[in-house]
Parts: structure tokens; sequence; C-alpha cells
């Protein structure tokens, strides 16, 4: 066997997510001859290969569960030890870890929540996990100075309609049915999430300094962030954000918001270029 | 080749490894400790509080990069975008040195997050020994690989480990970064001479120790980071330190982390063994000398 075979065939056995003699039993039940190639291939001595294979297939699922769990306490709270015990199963079936960071591995995990039975059980699971996913990227993201109301004040008038603003790189808008962002606030707090009643929400999060931090939307806000995130002109972003109001409530909404951006620290440079 | 090996890897005495635990502590309370290693790929990230505090970190103390996911014995091709980013980092901070595991952690694209064995075959030698070329050609500079604590043995070997981290450390000519508590704990569950794999390492190889704690699962002992530093491995240092000088030392802890001051304790415990084990040298050597003189 090559080295290559080898590892294909170790991969295979300690991410089944049966456990290696399950494995090995049900490929015998085919007529395959795993069973065979395996002990032509690992020693067994005190141990049988399949135990030490075990070893791996244990090391493997629960480190990546530890992890999951780290990054989605919430989720894992709400879901119960053995509800997400489970998922995480799942999830590593469809979506085995490849990048070269641990911390990359739950990426795919709310896009598997919102198609998945614990979703069924608890509706605002799969938001929930995005809402948590958003806390970690905003923590990893890349840094960027923040455009300041003076830099802005500079920008020409004429030049205002085409500007183009952009979002910080740890910026997140979540929009959700669900309070996600008040059942993990309780969750860091230490108490038992319960499913929550629905409340539409709207929220954002970013980095400021070595802080993650969140605040509610207006449906403006939303709106407008939602715009720049699409690479709107600041014209049309402003019509969104205007859109519910008549023209001069509308200029007091958009300037309100953008003070507000301005203040969190939303924003970055923009530009005034066509796209 | 003593001097050529180790001239890139300074000695920085005794030190430990660095984790968000103790982040707050490091940068406010400075602790006497010499150096600090951290784990490269969670610093390979586009910004943020880690690499901030990476930053900050460095500008008081030489700060190693020690790499779970460079997978030099996959048959997967070597990541280059990887190799880039952990080149990039390694200058942004001026690491000491870089190092990674001697096994392979994912095939097929994926990554198990694991450090598994090889087989200790002709073929592996081979693969291992370009990869690691071409890694040092891609990093600009000589690693260090460390053994790693297996579970399992294969059929194929025809060498034993030691025999195996020794031939490619020559043949493409890299540094070891010798895990104390790895040796430890393999001997253990394979039924080899923990002493007779240090006397088959080449002195002038081995550039740092790792000492860890581990768990005894009655049938195998594991890897776990989570215990101090047993008696057993203490002893092993004691003799590795004899063979191989006092190297730069390193604690790693990544598993119910204690206090600072309980992981830092370790470090002073392997600067007073290594201290120790040195005295023995000179004065075994200074016996020798006098009976020659003698006789």
């Amino acid at each position: 066997m090559t080295l290559g075979e080898t590892q294909h065939l170790l991969w295979r056995l300690i991410t089944a997510p049966e456990g290696v003699a399950a494995a090995l039993a049900a490929d015998a039940d085919r007529g395959g001859s795993i069973a065979a190639q395996l002990a032509r291939m690992v020693r067994s001595d005190r141990l049988e290969a399949a135990q030490r294979l075990d070893i791996y297939a244990n090391m493997y699922f629960f480190r990546i569960l530890d992890v999951l769990k780290e990054e989605f306490p919430a989720t894992a709270a709400l879901l119960g030890e053995v509800g997400f015990h489970n998922l995480v199963t799942d999830y590593l079936l469809r979506h085995p870890p490849a990048h070269f960071s641990i911390r990359e591995a739950g990426r795919q995990l709310p896009e598997l929540l919102a198609g998945h039975a614990a979703t069924a059980l608890h509706p605002c699971a799969a938001d929930l996990a995005a809402y948590e996913r958003a806390l970690r990227d905003a923590f990893d993201a890349a840094d960027a100075p923040p455009l300041t109301a003076s830099a802005l004040a500079a920008v020409p008038q004429s030049d205002w309609p085409s500007l183009r603003f952009a979002l910080h790189p740890s910026v997140r808008v979540i929009a959700s049915d669900w309070p996600v962002d008040v059942v993990r606030a309780a969750v860091d707090q230490g108490e038992s999430p319960a499913d929550p009643e629905a409340i539409p929400t709207r929220v954002c999060v970013w980095r400021h300094e070595f802080a993650v931090l969140h605040r509610a939307l207006s449906s403006g806000e939303l709106a407008g962030l939602s715009a720049i995130a699409r690479g709107a002109s600041f014209e049309d972003v402003c019509s969104v954000i205007g859109e519910p109001y008549a023209a001069d409530a509308a200029a007091r909404e958009v300037a309100l918001a953008l003070a507000r951006w301005l203040a969190d620290g939303w924003l970055v440079e923009p530009s005034t270029t066509q796209r | 080749m003593s001097c050529a090996v180790r001239s890139g890897f300074p000695a920085l005495g005794f030190g430990v490894g660095l984790r968000p635990p103790h982040y707050g502590h490091v940068l406010e309370a400075h602790p006497a400790v010499e150096w600090f290693e951290v784990i490269s790929e969670n610093f390979l990230i586009a910004g943020g509080r880690p690499l901030q505090v990476l930053e900050r970190v460095r500008a008081q103390y030489p700060i190693v990069l020690h790499g779970v996911s460079l997978s030099i014995g996959s048959t997967d091709p070597l990541d280059a975008d990887y190799l880039r980013r952990l080149r990039q980092l390694a200058e942004r901070i001026d690491a000491a040195w870089i190092s990674d595991h001697l096994c392979w952690t994912g095939v097929g694209g994926h990554n198990l997050h694991d450090l598994l064995p090889l087989p200790y075959s002709e073929e592996a030698l081979e693969h291992v020994v370009s990869r690691v070329q071409r890694v040092q050609d891609a990093l600009g500079r000589r690693i260090a690989l460390e053994n790693v604590s297996s579970y399992l043995t294969f059929c194929d070997s025809v060498l034993p480990e030691w025999e195996f981290l020794a031939a490619v450390a020559e043949r493409a000519d890299c540094a070891i970064l010798l895990d104390v508590n790895n040796v430890f704990v393999s001997a253990h569950n394979h039924g080899f001479d923990a002493h007779t794999y240090l006397a088959g390492i080449p002195v002038e190889r081995v550039v740092q120790f790792h000492l860890a704690g581990h768990s005894d699962h009655g049938t195998h002992l594991l890897d776990t980071h989570d215990h101090p530093v047993c008696d057993g491995v203490w002893d092993l240092y004691a003799a590795a330190v004899r063979r191989f000088g006092a190297l730069p030392t390193l604690i790693e802890w990544d598993d119910r982390i204690p206090p600072f001051e309980r992981l830092h304790g370790e470090a002073k415990r392997a600067a007073a063994v290594a201290a120790e084990a040195r005295r023995d040298t000179r004065r075994d050597a200074t016996s020798a000398v006098a009976s020659d003189h003698r006789a």
C-alpha cells in the first residue's frame, strides 16, 4: 500500500461517524476488505489496530466538538448536550475541516443548521449560530482605520451622490425573526437558554479595538448598511433609508444614521469610482 | 555542523506557550519568562486582538512560531498560501524560528487537526525530505521538526522512529525539536526504550526541547497537555540535557490551563533540572579527564 493509499484509508476510518469498529463491520457486511487492509497496515499488539485507530477517531471528533462548543456556546446550550453532539456528527460528515486553522472549522455550521432537524425543534438555532459566527468573524477581521467626520467633510459636495462608502472589515449585519443577541447574552451571563418568542431582530456586530460589540439597528440602518455592502452609491443609500419618509424627515434619518455609523467606526475610506 | 545548525536558533532559555487566558497577565505584569512560543495558525488571520497582542508581547520577549498544520508528511500538495502567510507572519514579528511536526494532519483536502504518525519507510522518508527542502526554500530559513506522540505503528516501517527522524533531519538539513514528553508517551505506547531513542538522535541537529503533561488511559498514554510534567518525563529531560546540552526549553499546557504562575513554575523547574543535569555532565567529564590523567 502506498503512503497516499495509507493516508486515505486512515482518514476514512478516523472520520467514520459510527466509529472505526462499526465502519469495519459495515464494510465487511458489504463484502469489503478494509479490515484485511488495516490488518496489513497497522500493527496489533496490546491493542488491536481498530482500537488504536479509535484513539485518533475520538480525538478528532472531540477536539472539533470542543472547538465548536466554544464558538457556538448559545447554540450548544439551546440544543443541549445530545442535540449538539448529534449536530456535530452530521456536520463533520458534510463539512469535514479543510482549512489549516481550526478556527475555521465551524464556518458552515449555520448553513447546515438552516436545513437540519435541530432547527425544526429550535427554530432560532440557525440564526443564532449565524450570529455567533459573526461574533467570531468580527474578532478575527482585518484592521482598518475608521472614516472620520473630518475626512468626510473634506469630500466635495458634488462627489457625494456617487460616493461609495465601505464597511469596516469587522462589520456584520444580522437580520432575524428571533432575538438571537438576547439569547447569546443570556448564555454569556450563565443562564440556560429557552426557545425565545419570535421578535424581529436587526443587529450589527463589529470590533472596536479589542472588543467585539453589538447594537440593535433601525430598519433604515439595516437597509442602508445592506445597500453599502452591495456597493451602492450614497444616492442609492439615501433612497433606501429615506423611502418611508417625506423629504425633510428622510434627510434627517440619513444624517442621523451616518453620524452614528461614523461614531461607531463602521465606515472606512469611501471611493467615488463608478461601478 | 553543530554550529551551522544551531547558529540559526538562538539560546533563548526557558519559555512557555502563550495562550489566550494569559494574554492580560503577560501584557500587564511582564513576567520574567525568557521567551514565548505561539501556535502559528492562530495568528495567520487578517487582524484583530490576537495579532495586536502578539506584537505587544513580541516587543518584550522573543517569540517562536510553532505550527500544527504544515502536514509535512501528507501526500496532498504543500499549501503555498499557508507557507506565504507563515513567512509573512515570521517576518512581521521577527520570529526566533519556525517549527512544526513530523507527521501528517490530513489528506484529500481535509484537515484532521491532529498529528498522525507516518510509516517509517523509504517511501515516506524520500517524500518528507523533499517537502522539507521545499518548505525551507519557501520560508527562507531552516525549520525545526518535532517528534509526535503516537498511538499506532505501521507494518511497513523499516526504521525505528528515531532513525527516521534523524534521517529526515540529516537529508533535508533541518533541525529537530525534541519533545521529551512525546518520546516518553510513544516509548510507553509502543514498548521501546526512551533512552535508546535519545541515543539515536544526532546531537548537533537538536535545537529545542518541549515538555508537557500527559494522561494515563490505562491501555495507553495520551498526549493531552493538561497536566504538570510527570517525574518520569523530568528524568528523561535531564538525560536529554546531558546528551544534547541545555537547549531552549518550552513548557506546553493547552487544556485545563492553570494560572500563569503555575505554568511559569514548570519553566523554572525545567531550568533547575537542566542546571543540575549540566553539573552532572561537567562532574562526569572532570572525573573522566582525571581518570585518564592518572592512567
